[in-house]
């Protein structure tokens, strides 16, 4: 799951439940506003923070992104309908990445929807949207209920997560399959969740009992929490695109509204499946994408936002987010460009010295071979393999 | 053709028999429904029109309002009947036949005062005026409301189908980048003004600007000081009757004279009309239709759907909220609708006598309430309240038509508005809205009350239980701005290949008008040869 951009005008964040808990590990007590949540940039340093997600687990502060339970008889048909998550076949215990699409087949939004028992499901979504829910929900069997402000959520996220779960006592939670226990008194729920394409595990439990969790997850000293700077790099590697940066959500209007395909998530809406809002709009604009969202790797030291990106020297669009890869050596970058654009020599517009241009090239992702091999399946109209449930 | 259709099930084995081999269902038994059956099977489409009553014509039906006497709900003029369906269809061939048109009006305010416009608009002002400077103002007037209603009529024209026939925008919008600027500039003015402000602006005498305040306001539910309200004129006079722009006429039969040469029409063109056969749910199959599921347990199997039925029906019940876009649920999840029209039948003893009254009798007859009482008549209607003077339009059908005619009795038809939209009024509040339309009446037939012999009133609530529908289809019908709005939503039938709608939200304005059933034939037609289903 992936954090929104954050609001750098927003006023008076509301401190997440786990705040308490965070600020007192905060070194470096940089902090930033997501969704009207206080939310950590770094703790420590960003290198360390990547170093030990990469070799260790990390503790990530989720409480700023919104969180709903669905129940009801109609509560699979209603998620299905309002995701491309298909909540109708996932079993008790699984979990399902989508999109919400707007009427036109455009992305609204990213979703986890997990299924906790027959008629029970969660669904995350990065951003709140009470009004679209509300309205997806008319005439069906179904209560959707915002739970954001009453739970605490902690990420773990790392090759070591399952040794941390542990650890503080979690041991039938498992990286595959949503579970509950009670740890030190407290009803705890947990269920996979990726970063990127970095696998997880969200503990979830009562807002009032969290410093409680905390304690016991920390006390065993095996995880270090990351704040957003050190997630952002993680996501860009994984080439998770991240809503209100790489893309506008479609309901904020105007010509920024993207496809699946065109942020190369097509494999999270695959148009064989059951049907999901916007389903019939997108299949008029499948096949056609009029931009794309591309990964590069440049060669330099540095990168913004907004600079330009040239195709065979033609300009073909626009850096949308960018970071330094500690694994790559390099500048990553996510860009959007021009979607009939094709060639082979990539080059980014520089900002020191002026008018110059650097080197980039196009990189796979973890996200864009899910892409590549569904466009694959899809070309051999194979009937049964665009089920990404994990 | 259609009644050659395989059927591929058990003769007689209804509870579960599946037709094939038709090409096009028909959901609704009312005018729009016949004229796209018509439209369909004259293009020589295997047609079934599925009607769930046990009579043909939807709101427009024959009732018993009192002993020996019958009634007609729904429409009681013909205003703005598609001149092009009345051609397409040959209806005139079929049946329909006006026995009054260009029917002159006689507008009737507070204080006994009276004006008559000549049925034709454009010799209004020479008919009714005496002064030299309203006359001059009202000629000018009419003239400009008339040329911009004529050019905007393809507006009012729904057009948004998948697939549909876009030559109506097309000319629409060819039109607007020819039209001079000073037509623009008076579209944009009458698009965004109050009809309020138009009206004061234009007239000094106050006469002439409360009968044309009150032919905007009637049957609309945006009172005429808010914004966009005059383009419910406009609307009402881009329409035409019996060939006359912005006229009104009355069919020989009544209204259930249009279903009737409907019926026919849709007949010659060898379509099987159904009654009594109601359609449980719309087949979907992928993203196309695939037909209907009876009530009884049938299946009638088709790659072509027209629905005419409200919307609520149509994509709540028969598809279901699960199978449509969250958009048009949101589009048609509107405000609960405040304002409606109530329609009364009154038989009234004896016979006039006087010549004045006689001549009166052959016109529609239009009371048009002070400004003051039209805007409390809104705000009462939108607060709950049955205000205390309404809009009367009144004809008598027993002396416009021959053959309706009494032995020394007549029958007053008469539209109330505005008034409170009820969704289940009891007989305090039927009394009370009968008693306001008494009332209103009584400012313009003194004496009236006294010849009552029986009276029959009609709510929309009444309208909804007939048609197994909400009121919300039914009410008074927002500005022509939401109206647009609506109507593209419901349209464009969430994008379900070989589904068409044309049900009352799909229509702009009042009146009978079969447009929007025409438009979603022809939507239809292409699709179908085009092979989209």
């Amino acid at each position: 799951m992936i954090f929104p951009a954050e609001d750098f005008f927003a006023d008076a964040p509301r401190p997440t439940p786990l705040f308490a808990a965070v600020a007192s590990v905060s070194e470096a007590n940089l902090w930033t506003c997501v969704n009207g949540w206080t939310a950590a940039r770094v703790y420590t340093s960003v290198m360390q923070e990547y170093d030990t997600a990469k070799n260790a687990a990390v503790l990530a502060d989720l409480g700023p992104l919104a969180r709903y339970t669905v129940r009801g008889k109609n509560a699979a048909e209603f998620l299905g309908r309002l995701t491309t998550a298909p909540a109708v076949s996932l079993q008790t215990g699984e979990s399902a990445r989508g999109l919400m699409l707007d009427d036109r087949g455009f992305v609204l939004d990213l979703a986890e929807v997990s299924r906790l028992s027959d008629e029970l499901f969660l669904l995350t979504l990065p951003s709140p949207h009470a009004r679209h829910i509300a309205l997806a929900a008319r005439g069906l069997s179904v209560a959707a209920d915002d739970i954001s402000d009453q739970v605490a959520a902690l990420g773990v996220f790392g090759p070591q997560t399952a040794d941390v779960l542990a650890a503080a006592g979690l041991k039938s939670v498992s990286e595959t399959m949503a579970a509950s226990e009670v740890l030190r008194g407290v009803e705890t729920a947990a269920r996979p969740i990726q970063f990127g394409a970095m696998p997880g595990v969200e503990l979830i439990f009562p807002k009032d009992e969290s410093l409680t969790i905390w304690e016991r997850i920390m006390r065993q000293g095996a995880g270090r929490p990351i704040g957003l700077d050190a997630l952002e790099v993680l996501r860009l590697e994984a080439g998770a695109p991240r809503p209100g940066l790489d893309f506008a959500p479609a309901a904020s209007g105007g010509a920024q509204a993207r496809t699946p395909e065109e942020l190369g998530l097509a494999h999270l809406a695959p148009l064989d499946r059951g049907w999901f809002n916007g389903r019939r709009a997108l299949r008029r604009l499948a096949g056609l994408p009029r931009r794309r969202l591309v990964s590069f790797s440049i060669d330099a030291e540095q990168s913004s936002p907004g600079a330009a990106v040239f195709c065979d020297d033609k300009a073909i669009g626009r850096i949308t987010s960018c970071a330094w890869s500690p694994a790559r050596k390099r500048v990553i970058a996510f860009a959007d460009v021009d979607g009939s654009s094709r060639g082979n020599i990539y080059e980014i517009s520089a900002s020191s010295p002026a008018d110059t241009r650097v080197a980039a090239r196009r990189f796979e992702t973890a996200e864009s071979a899910l892409a590549r091999v569904f466009a694959g399946v899809q070309g051999q109209k194979s009937p049964r393999t665009t089920d990404f449930r994990r | 053709m259609a009644n050659e259709a395989a059927n591929i099930s058990l003769e007689g084995a209804s509870a579960h028999r599946i037709e094939g081999g038709i090409d096009a269902i028909v959901i609704g038994a009312g005018v729009d429904s016949l004229a796209a059956a018509a439209y369909l099977g004259r293009a020589g489409l295997r047609t079934v029109l599925a009607g769930a009553g046990p009579e043909i014509g939807g709101r427009v039906a024959a009732r018993e309002i009192a002993p020996g006497v019958e009634g007609i709900d729904g429409e009681h003029l013909i205003t703005v009947l598609d001149p092009d369906v009345i051609a397409d269809l040959d209806l005139y061939r079929h049946g329909l036949e006006f026995a009054a048109r260009r029917l002159d009006t006689t507008y009737f305010f507070e204080r006994g005062e009276t004006l008559r416009f000549d049925g034709d608009l454009s010799y209004a002002a020479y008919t009714s005026l005496e002064d030299d400077d309203d006359r001059e103002a009202l000629e000018a007037f009419m003239s400009e409301v008339l040329e911009t209603a004529s050019f905007l009529r393809p507006a009012f024209v729904p057009g948004v189908y998948p697939g549909g026939d876009p030559q109506p925008q097309r000319t629409l919008e060819k039109a607007l980048g020819q039209a001079s600027p000073e037509l623009m500039s008076r579209i944009r003015y009458f698009l965004a003004a109050s009809a309020e402000d138009i009206l004061r602006a234009r007239f000094e005498d106050p006469q002439l600007c409360t009968l044309l305040l009150a032919e905007t306001a009637f049957r609309s539910a945006a009172p005429p000081n808010e914004p966009f309200s005059f383009m419910s004129l406009i609307r009402r006079y881009a329409g035409e009757a019996a060939g006359l722009q912005g006229a009104a006429a009355y069919p020989k039969g009544g209204a259930t004279a249009v279903v009737t040469a409907l019926r026919r029409a849709a007949q010659a063109a060898k379509v099987d009309v159904r009654a009594g056969a109601p359609v449980k749910s719309i087949l979907i199959e992928g993203d196309r239709v695939a037909g209907v599921a009876l009530e009884d347990g049938g299946q009638i199997r088709a790659p072509i759907v027209v629905a005419a039925l409200d919307a609520q029906q149509v994509f709540f019940d028969m598809i279901g909220p699960a199978g449509i876009d969250i958009g048009l649920q949101r589009a048609l999840a509107s405000a609960r609708p405040e304002i409606a029209t109530a329609r009364m039948q009154i038989i009234l003893k004896g016979v006039a006598q006087d010549e004045a009254t006689q001549n009166n009798m052959m016109r529609r007859l239009l009371y048009a309430p002070p400004l003051e009482a039209i805007t409390a008549a809104f705000i009462d209607a939108r607060a709950g309240r049955v205000p205390q003077r309404v809009i009367v339009e009144a004809i008598f059908p027993t002396v416009l038509d021959e053959g309706a005619s009494l032995d020394k009795r007549q029958v007053m038809s008469v539209m109330a508005h505005p008034l409170p939209a009820d969704e289940a009024p009891d007989a305090k509040r039927r009394e009370q809205i009968r008693s306001a339309v008494f009332d209103s009446i009584e400012m313009f037939a003194a004496g009236f009350s006294g010849r009552i012999e029986a009276d029959d009133l009609w709510l929309v609530s009444d309208e909804a239980v007939a048609l197994k529908s909400g009121i919300g289809a039914y009410a008074a019908k927002p500005n022509v701005l939401k109206q647009w709005a609506l109507a593209s939503a419901a349209t464009s039938a969430g994008e379900i290949n070989g589904l068409f709608f044309c049900g009352p939200e799909a229509q702009i304005g009042p009146g009978l008008s079969c447009a929007a059933g025409r438009a979603a034939a022809k939507a239809a037609l292409r699709a179908f040869k085009r092979g989209a289903p």
